[in-house]
Order: C-alpha cells, then structure tokens, then sequence
C-alpha cells in the first residue's frame, strides 16, 4: 500500500506496469485533488446547514454564538469529510465487482471497431474505465449516504435528544456528536 | 293614601303585565360566531346574534336561552329588540355540528326552571323560538408537528440510502 499514491506523487516506480499501477490506485485510500476538494466543499456545505436550523427555528443568540458556529463548522467538516472517504473506499471494491460485467460489455463493444488497438491496451482501458465508474459512484454515493445520516442525526437530536438544553448547547452537541458519529460509524463497518 | 298605593299597585300590575306581553308568531334572524383557531385556547366561543319580530308588536322581551341544558339570559343590545347570547365550552368537550339554542321568554323560562325543579323532562317545554348555531370546529394546529415531520423525512430519506448501501454492500 505504501507504493498506492505512486501516480499521484508523480514519482513512478518502474517495477510496476501501468495496469498494476492502476490495480494499485484501485486499493488506494487516498483520493486524488479533485475528489477531495469535493468532499470537503459538500462536507463544509452540509455542516453549515444547521446554522440556519439553530437561527430560525431554535432560535440561537447569533452574535454570542458565531465563534461555536465557526469552530463546530470547521470540526465536523474534518469528521464529515474523513466520513465521505472511509465510505468511498468500502465502497468502491464492491461497486467496481458490481458494475465490471457491464462496463466491460459495454467497452468491448465501443471498442470492437478499433483493429489495430491491441488486446492488452484495450483491457487497460476498461480497466480504466471500470476504475472511473466505481469511483464517481463510490464518491456520489458516499457523499449522499453521509448527507442523509448526518442530517437525520441532527434533526433526530437537536429537536428530541437535547430539547431541553439552551440552542448554544444544543448546537455545539448536536451537531459535533452527529459529525462524530458519521466519522466513527464509518470506520466501522469495513 | 291608600287609594294613591292602590292606584300604584293596579299600574304597576298593569304595567308589568304589558311587559310580559307573550310574543306570537315569533321570527328571529340570527348569525352567530364560532371560534375558529383554538391553537392556544382551552375555550370555544360561541356568540350568537338574532333579532326578534312578533306579531303583536311586543319590545323589550327579556329572553332566557337554554343550550343543552344550560341556561343563560340573552343580553338585550341596544337596537331594539336585537340580542345577543354567548357561552364557551370545553374546548375538548366541545363537538362539532349544530348547536340548538332554544329561547324562552320569562314565563317559559319559569317553567323551565320548574320542571328542572320537580325532576320533569325540561324538553317538554316549548320554546318560543329555536335558533341553530353551526359550530364547524376549530383548528387545533397541525395534526403532526413539523419537527416530527422533518425528523420522520430525514429517517426516512437515510433508510433509503441504507438500503441502498446495503445493497450495493451485499
């Protein structure tokens, strides 16, 4: 696993094959730029959604309370985020088992025309696509999944758990104990 | 002196006798108000309004209204012959539907009130005049609280995508 971010660090061994190097990424845990900044642009965007929660509807002291707004934001954007990319990677594998029949059906097919490609770069190339699919559905997916759960957990104890606490309160657990257990239950269930 | 307390009395008796003057062929106009939005209440209001025309040109009937057994004098407003009569119920106790008001005037009242007395059937006295109020019931907020809703539409919305995970997982 230590060699799986070869491609990103841009330094590639020459021990492995592109294919192998592929198959590598396949396992990896780590995301690339992209899908990170996507996972923290949604994760920020998913946490920050209770403000307005707490603002109409518990009522919370705004001015007193911007600083728990910000720190809490920030906190359970790390935890939603690392969420995000533990299911992703469960994920992944399984949607790669999944969808490899048809994604190799359907390449084989879009490729079956070209003559001179040969048989070993055509099975990168599904290889490659079948990669692309199961991580834009793995990263789609865990980005919803998580969406819903952390949500759910919020609602669920802002307005039953925590009731009779003051909003400032209700803020800074409900929202840090949802982000906390989106996190841990997403290591969990590998 | 004694003629002059006579000559008072026979007035008087003739005076309170014009006032109880029966109302015939009575006709009422009514409209009446039901609360609508009992959100914070734990009363219903009702007030009803009616103007009575009789026959024999009679004013100023003192009127006694009875609504389900309970008794309650219309208060006289001041255009002529026009009352109003309100009572509250229970806002738990209070049924929808139509509402009967039966008006009595003092000498049906009187014998409303003596056959509640001797333990007969106050029914069997006729009322002057019936007027029906409509209660359509009142609104007593949501029957399912938005946070309840909201809690009910994210589990639900998150069971969906686990069983999608689980699916996919399987």
């Amino acid at each position: 696993m230590k060699n799986s971010a070869a491609k990103s660090s841009g330094k590639q061994p020459k021990s492995f094959t592109r294919e192998e190097e592929l198959l590598l990424q396949d396992f990896s845990r780590n995301v690339t730029t992209k899908s990170s900044a996507l996972f923290y642009g949604n994760a920020l965007i998913v946490t920050s959604i209770p403000i307005w929660l707490f603002y109409r509807i518990h009522m919370i002291d705004v001015y007193s309370s911007i600083i728990s707004f910000i720190v809490v934001t920030l906190v359970s954007t790390y935890l939603v985020a690392l969420a995000y990319k533990n299911t992703k990677f469960i994920l992944k594998h399984k949607v790669a088992v999944k969808r490899e029949e048809a994604v190799t059906r359907e390449m084989t097919k879009k490729l079956a025309e070209d003559k001179k490609m040969s048989k070993k770069e055509k099975d990168e190339r599904i290889l490659w696509k079948k990669n692309e699919v199961a991580d834009f559905e793995a990263t789609t997916f865990s980005i919803f999944y998580n969406n819903a759960l952390f949500l759910a957990l919020v609602i669920f104890t802002s307005f039953y758990v925590l009731k009779t606490f003051t909003p400032a309160v209700n803020y800074i657990l409900s929202v840090g104990s949802a982000g906390g257990l989106i996190a841990l239950l997403s290591t969990g269930s590998q | 002196m004694v003629k002059n307390i006579l000559f008072l009395l026979s007035t008087l008796t003739i005076f309170s006798l014009g006032v109880a003057d029966t109302c015939t062929n009575p006709q009422v106009a009514a409209t009446a108000y039901t609360t609508n939005d009992a959100t914070v209440l734990t009363n219903i209001a009702f007030v009803a309004e009616f103007q009575l025309s009789c026959s024999s040109k009679v004013n100023s009937l003192p009127l006694y209204a009875e609504i389900n057994g309970r008794t309650v004098p219309a208060a006289r407003l001041s255009e002529a012959n026009k009352y109003q009569v309100s009572w509250t119920e229970d806002l738990k106790k209070a049924r929808s539907g139509d509402y009967n008001v039966n008006l009595y005037d003092e000498e049906g009242y009187a014998a409303l009130r003596k056959a509640a007395r001797s333990g007969e059937d106050p029914s069997a006295v006729k009322p002057l005049v019936t007027i029906v109020v409509n209660y359509p019931g009142a609104y007593q907020g949501p029957w399912v609280n938005t946070d309840f809703m909201a809690a009910v539409l994210a589990v639900l919305v998150w069971y969906l995508a686990f069983s999608a995970k689980s699916k996919l997982l399987a």
